[in-house]
């Protein structure tokens, strides 16, 4: 029997070569795809957001762990569609419209696709009709939202105020970032909830989903 | 701290960054106006002043207060054309040895900013990061988009009322954090930076980039204790000044130098250059796992 603890030793430290040898022995051995998620690929990934909240890893260690955990990941993902396995959520994240800035979005995006949601990602410039568009065609609960100028940020607003105006903002939480925003702000406009680092917005989104 | 060839508009007068924040938000200007000074007194040719979401009085005022703590000329650091506006109307160049300031920055997405020519002249940052083609606003992906861009700010500045020489003009490629860089961003911008250099219609213009950024991120130090940022960001500027570069947004105290080809710093930098993907961002984990 394969060692299943490789499997949360590779995505810990970022061998995605490993991952996906251990994912795929442990397929063939008639491992449940659901149990290498939820008991050792979604706790390493967990155990990496722990060690940079404590500044033992940095943003280059959360990316190569996010990639293993991709990699094992594009393996399992047609096994558990097949039997019905949902996502924690669906996220539709995206860079407001006029902001162009996309390294702090694709890194939330990347933690968030390896902390188990699904990942709808809207690019940059982004509309508030095309957020609207996601959470109404493709099933968004989530939509998360960057900006990182002053001048951009009051399109977050804007954003909510269109989901508003078109009476889903009840059936998503918004969660919003970005170097020049603060608590105070999602507060200001009506957000759920404000990250200020692509780890804690996985807590953030997992809050958000099981309230 | 200083480097021939290069001027050092410091950075430290900036709402983004925390400790400065707290200044702010407790009111202390006395602790604001103390970096002005510092950075006056350590090397900084322009001192930045950043006020975040603050209204553009309360911009006017720092500006004021900034100008009668330095002779040092200010860089404007906002994207807000009102703050901006309120910034310029209370510069004195007298106050400054008759230096005009630099505005941090203008982006091909709010171009209007070219209209605060009227309240006084300045050294505009023109981003070169990103572009219009047509209503379309797109991040530039390569040096020559790069390039491109460049061109269709000169061409804008060109086209006002005022004749500004290319010598006050400073563009701006958009680094990228390394440890982030996933997409090839820093050879776009060093490639890029070449490409702005060797351009005949934009001789003259100076080069500048938020050097901090290139290291936000990264540990302070390797396993054995060395420095990475100082040295990372070194490694860059060795790199990127004869490509051009002659300006930087920085801090005072960071000691930058130009590195000896074998200094693992730049080794680093040269590898991250030829890799593609996560692979450039797992060369740089190993400089400072090592």
């Amino acid at each position: 029997m394969q060692d299943l603890k490789q499997l949360y030793n590779a995505v810990l430290e970022g061998n995605a070569k490993a991952a996906k040898t251990v994912t795929e022995q442990a397929l063939a051995e008639g491992t449940d795809p659901q149990t290498l998620v939820t008991k050792y690929m979604i706790p390493a990934m967990d155990e990496v957001g722990r060690r940079f909240e404590a500044n033992e890893y940095f943003v280059p260690e959360l990316l190569i762990a996010a990639r293993a955990m991709k990699t094992a990941l594009q393996i399992l993902a047609p096994l558990l569609a097949a039997k019905g396995v949902e996502p924690i959520a669906r996220v539709a994240i995206g860079t407001v419209k006029g902001d162009l800035h996309d390294i702090g979005k694709n890194l939330v995006s990347a933690m968030l696709e390896g902390g188990g949601f699904e990942i709808i990602d809207l690019g940059v410039d982004v509309t508030p009709e095309k957020f609207l568009a996601a959470v109404n065609e493709k099933k968004a609960n989530i939509v998360a939202l960057s900006a990182l100028l002053t001048t951009t940020m009051p399109m977050m607003k804007n954003t909510i105020e269109s989901l508003k105006s078109a009476g889903v903002r009840q059936q998503v939480k918004v969660m919003i970032g970005g170097a020049p925003v603060t608590q105070k702000y999602a507060d200001e406009i009506g957000a759920d909830g404000y990250s200020d680092n692509a780890s804690s917005a996985v807590t953030l989104a997992r809050k958000l989903v099981a309230k | 701290m200083p480097l021939p060839g290069l001027t050092l508009i410091g950075e430290s007068i900036n709402d983004s960054v925390p400790s400065t924040k707290k200044l702010f938000d407790a009111n202390d200007i006395e602790g604001i106006l103390a970096l002005a000074r510092s950075q006056d007194e350590k090397g900084a040719d322009y001192i930045d002043v950043n006020v975040g979401r603050r209204s553009p009085d309360f911009m006017a005022d720092m500006v004021k207060r900034v100008q009668a703590v330095t002779a040092k000329p200010l860089s404007i650091d906002t994207p807000d054309p009102e703050i901006a506006a309120a910034a310029l109307k209370a510069y004195e160049a007298g106050r400054a040895g008759g230096k005009i300031p630099v505005l941090n920055s203008i982006s091909p997405l709010r171009m209007q900013m070219l209209d605060l020519f009227e309240i006084q002249p300045f050294m505009p940052i023109l981003m070169a990061s990103e572009r219009k083609e047509g209503a379309e606003s797109m991040p530039c992906r390569t040096a020559e988009e790069t390039l491109l861009a460049a061109k269709q700010m000169l061409q804008a500045v060109r086209q006002l009322d005022y004749s500004i020489a290319n010598s006050q003009l400073i563009l701006d490629p958009g680094i990228c954090p390394i440890g982030g860089d996933a997409e090839g961003i820093t050879r776009r911008v060093l490639d890029g930076m070449k490409l702005i250099h060797g351009d005949p219609e934009l001789q003259g213009v100076h080069i500048s980039v938020g050097l901090s950024n290139f290291t936000v991120m990264l540990p302070p130090k390797t396993a054995d204790g060395r420095p990475v940022k100082g040295a990372l960001e070194s490694a860059f500027l060795t790199l990127a000044m004869p490509r051009g570069l002659d300006m930087i947004i920085g801090s005072v105290v960071r000691k930058y130098e130009r590195l000896a080809d074998d200094h693992p710093a730049l080794v680093c930098l040269r590898e991250v250059l030829q890799l593609e993907g996560v692979d450039a961002i797992m060369r740089v984990r190993e400089f400072y796992s090592a």
